[in-house]
């Protein structure tokens, strides 16, 4: 015979255990081994009716993560139904993106991710990119992402740094992700100037801080967003948005474009959903992201405290965008695998 | 600076926030007793519940999380030799043996003790002498990173039990396995065999889980009779807690040495917790006068881990709070805690949120007191967990290490590495292979090739910097020494062996 306390012990851990499991799965849907079903005319109908897994192929805190999470909670409503995101990081974000190209496309599971989508196919990290989606909408911009140097820095314009390291080449420390986003932005600007920097990994947003700050590195690209502390504090500066046109979220800084170098980069965030969701659904979901990002100005105002900018474009629109952008990023790839060879 | 602090504390001293504390610690404490779930995964939980809460509500939170998930991971260590989070490892090497003696008491009071003392003076550091360690900090560049690394990957040497030979496999082994996936920098990936499952490598939960939890329960199985009553005994003598100050009092050095590592070790991005419990256990068997005695249940192991994982939390909240850079996999947790809030991490958070920021030093400070309290209340209760039965007991537990693995990235496949690892967890013991080098290599081994790349990028593919640097040649010089000591304090001991 068990005794009374042993047995009120595990039933203690058994409801705990149980409890743990809720808790720690946030999934709507298992995913794991199941058929690509096809979705059938009453839950297109009824969509949605359950819980949407929002997947964010990248850590907890960043700015994709706070990014999906502020507007979960404002879709949901919208739609009626509770949105949770789980974070599914690793290999720059294909890890995440490949969990939602395999989902069931019954619109209950949606990828939240940005450009690095389309950055993973062309260096070779994955081999899928926004064509292999369903695109639902482009939500969120992110205008701001910039050049930082430090303030005593002898250059303190993008013309001056153009200069300085077309004169001086191979002399400033660039620190990048290399294979990223901000590999690109300096190749473009490289390009664009004639300009030649030496590459240096860094690796993330807050590596770079602390490699500007400890002079490891003399440039660093970044989303401003991210160092407005320091630049009011004195200790760097920026020489320019990579956008086309200075904004008053970005405290006003002169885009490149401003200063006569040509190069945007204008950092998308958008929903996607596997390649076989019924459109119906996808319009469903697509319309609730408009009607949140376009009318609600209390989301507006979160989203801009985050230093991005609102801005909808429907699922055609947005691929159309990703589309040019793939096309630029191509042609950058190329021009250096050019001058390499 | 006083009236700030004093502030600060009025701020927290309302019955709602010294609430909300109370609950972050002891959910902290749940989650890091678990095996499986560690203080990330109960502050990621936790961190959407924020959203709707006051700023310093919010992070109060997120810290009683912090400090209860790093406090916690002792319990099942002791009881059960299975770590509760990876920064108790080597809590498992004299706190379970300490409780087989029938000093799980005196194990727990001690660790009570020296938590609370350590994780109060790494505050202390915190909220005094930041800035000046910050600064210390931005100036570590790859070079210096790469030297501290191999400085703590000699601790090898120490961890290997009887056969150095056998450290160094089962480090080669850790290595290998921290190989898998993409590589630093250029993302090519490798030992993938195709599989897009592998490309984002091993994650260190289930890989420390699978290697330490698994593999200590397929060990119980095969003794299925006789370990029940051996568990029950060793339970009733919880009884007799009592440590005298003299006991108390001859650790202080040792606490001392721990904490200053827990905090160095913690400022240093990507080390840690996990890796500062085995770097402090290494110390203070390297300097005890009777290392003999460590891993047969010396209370002075069980103080420098448990130590050093406390002041490990002051060490990671150093470069969060002064200059707003996350130390590691939590403290990046923080950093978007305070974004939701709009707080804008930076080196101006105190100018302009003074007010939450010192109140977070007075959570952070309440919080200890709360977790000492709580594990003084509760050591009772938490003894019996013993007299559950292990065919019942140990099941859960597989459980809960499944469902802690797959909710890391909320991937099925990181199960599947769990089991593999305890699968191979379980070989190693049976072929006598210590797991605690592969363990170590493994957490390590990912740090030292990026940083050494990295610093072969800045120096144009030159090696020098690698040793012209003061820092990395210094930390470079004590892992030459203590490699040197250690194969001659070995060879030594085989003679002596070998005359007997």
């Amino acid at each position: 015979m068990m005794k009374t306390s042993v047995k009120w012990t595990c039933i203690t851990l058994l409801v705990a255990s149980i409890l743990m499991i809720v808790f720690t799965t946030n999934i709507a849907t298992p995913t794991f081994g199941e058929s690509q079903a096809t979705v059938s005319e009453a839950s297109v109908e009824s969509y949605p009716n359950q819980t949407i897994e929002v997947v964010v192929p990248a850590g907890a805190g960043g700015d994709t993560d706070l990014g999906a999470r502020l507007l979960s909670q404002f879709v949901g409503e919208e739609l009626g139904v509770n949105m949770v995101v789980s974070n599914i990081a690793g290999a720059g974000g294909s890890v995440g993106s490949r969990e939602i190209l395999d989902a069931r496309p019954d619109g209950h599971q949606v990828l939240f991710f940005h450009n690095n989508l389309l950055i993973n196919k062309l260096f070779g990290v994955s081999d899928f990119d926004h064509r292999d989606y369903k695109i639902a909408a482009i939500s969120t911009f992110d205008m701001g992402d910039t050049f930082i140097i430090n303030a005593d820095a002898p250059y303190q314009d993008a013309v001056e740094l153009a200069d300085y390291a077309v004169e001086n080449p191979d002399e400033l420390y660039f620190g990048t992700e290399v294979g990223g986003y901000t590999h690109l932005q300096m190749m473009a600007f490289e390009r664009e100037t004639g300009a030649s920097f030496r590459l240096i990994d860094v690796g993330g947003a807050s590596d770079k801080i602390v490699a500007l700050l400890g002079d490891q590195v003399d440039v660093i690209p970044i989303a401003y967003g991210v160092t407005t502390d320091y630049i009011a504090n004195g200790d760097f500066s920026s020489v320019g948005v990579l956008a086309e046109e200075s904004r008053e979220l970005y405290d006003n800084t002169p885009s490149m474009v401003e200063q006569g170098i040509d190069i945007e980069f204008e950092k998308f965030f958008f929903f996607a959903f596997p390649k076989e969701t019924p459109d119906e659904i996808v319009e469903t979901f697509s319309q609730a992201v408009k009607e949140v990002v376009e009318n609600n100005e209390e989301y507006q105002s979160r989203a801009e405290s985050y230093y991005t900018i609102p801005e909808y474009l429907d699922g055609e629109e947005a691929f159309e965008h990703m589309e040019g952008v793939r096309e630029y990023y191509t042609e950058l790839i190329q021009t250096l695998e050019e001058d390499e060879s | 600076m006083v009236d700030l602090f004093l502030n600060g504390f009025v701020s927290v001293l309302n019955l709602e926030t010294l609430l909300i504390i109370l609950i972050g610690v002891a959910l902290g404490l749940v989650f890091g007793a678990i095996p499986g779930l560690t203080a990330v995964m109960a502050i990621a939980i936790c961190l959407p519940i924020t959203f709707g809460m006051e700023p310093l509500n919010g992070m109060a939170l997120l810290l009683g999380l912090y400090i209860g998930g790093v406090s916690g991971g002792f319990i099942p260590a002791m009881l059960l030799n299975i770590p509760g989070t990876p920064s108790s490892i080597a809590t498992t090497f004299d706190g379970y043996p300490m409780a087989q003696n029938g000093e799980a008491g005196k194990a727990f009071t001690l660790t009570i003790i020296f938590s609370f003392l350590a994780g109060l003076l790494s505050f202390a550091i915190l909220i005094f002498v930041s800035p000046l360690l910050a600064s210390i900090a931005i100036e570590f560049s790859p070079f210096e990173y790469f030297a501290v690394t191999i400085f703590a990957l000699t601790m090898i040497t120490s961890l290997s039990g009887n056969s150095m030979l056998k450290g160094v496999l089962a480090g080669c082994l850790g290595v290998v396995l921290a190989m898998i996936g993409m590589a630093p920098i250029d993302s090519y990936p490798r030992f993938t065999f195709g599989f897009s499952d592998l490309d984002a490598g091993l994650d260190v939960l289930p890989v420390l889980i699978g290697l330490f939890a698994i593999s200590e329960i397929l060990k119980a199985a095969e003794n299925k009779d006789d370990q029940n009553k051996k568990r029950i005994e060793i339970a009733y003598k919880l009884r007799d807690i009592g440590i005298s100050f003299r006991e108390v009092f001859q650790q202080k050095w040792n606490w001392l040495r721990s904490t200053l590592i827990g905090v160095g070790v913690g400022i240093l991005p990507g080390l840690g917790g996990s890796t500062a419990n085995i770097i402090a256990y290494a110390t203070a068997k390297n300097q005890s006068k009777t290392p003999e005695k460590f891993g047969k249940g010396s209370p002075y192991g069980v103080v420098a881990t448990e130590s050093s994982n406390n002041a490990s939390i002051g060490g990671a909240l150093v470069p969060l709070l002064s200059i707003g850079i996350p130390g590691d996999g939590v403290t990046a947790l923080l950093i978007g805690g305070l974004m939701l809030h709009g707080l804008n991490p930076g080196p101006l958070l105190f100018e302009q949120h003074g007010d939450v920021m010192y109140g977070i030093f007075a959570a952070l400070l309440i919080a200890n007191a709360f977790m000492a309290l709580l594990l003084i209340i509760g050591m009772r209760f938490f003894i019996r967990i013993l007299n559950v039965p292990q065919h019942l007991l140990l099941p859960i537990i597989i459980v809960l290490c499944v469902v802690g693995a797959f909710g890391v990235n909320n991937r099925l496949f990181d199960a599947v590495i769990l089991v593999a690892c305890g699968l191979l967890g379980y070989v190693l013991i049976k072929l006598k292979i210590p797991i605690m080098p592969v363990v170590l290599a493994f957490i390590l081994a990912p740090i030292l090739e990026l940083n050494l790349r990295r610093g072969l990028m800045h120096s144009n593919g030159d090696w020098t910097p690698f040793v012209t640097s003061p820092i990395a040649f210094v930390f470079l010089t004590v892992a030459l020494i203590s490699v040197i000591v250690a194969v001659r304090n070995n060879m030594k001991r085989r003679r002596i062996v070998g005359d007997q």
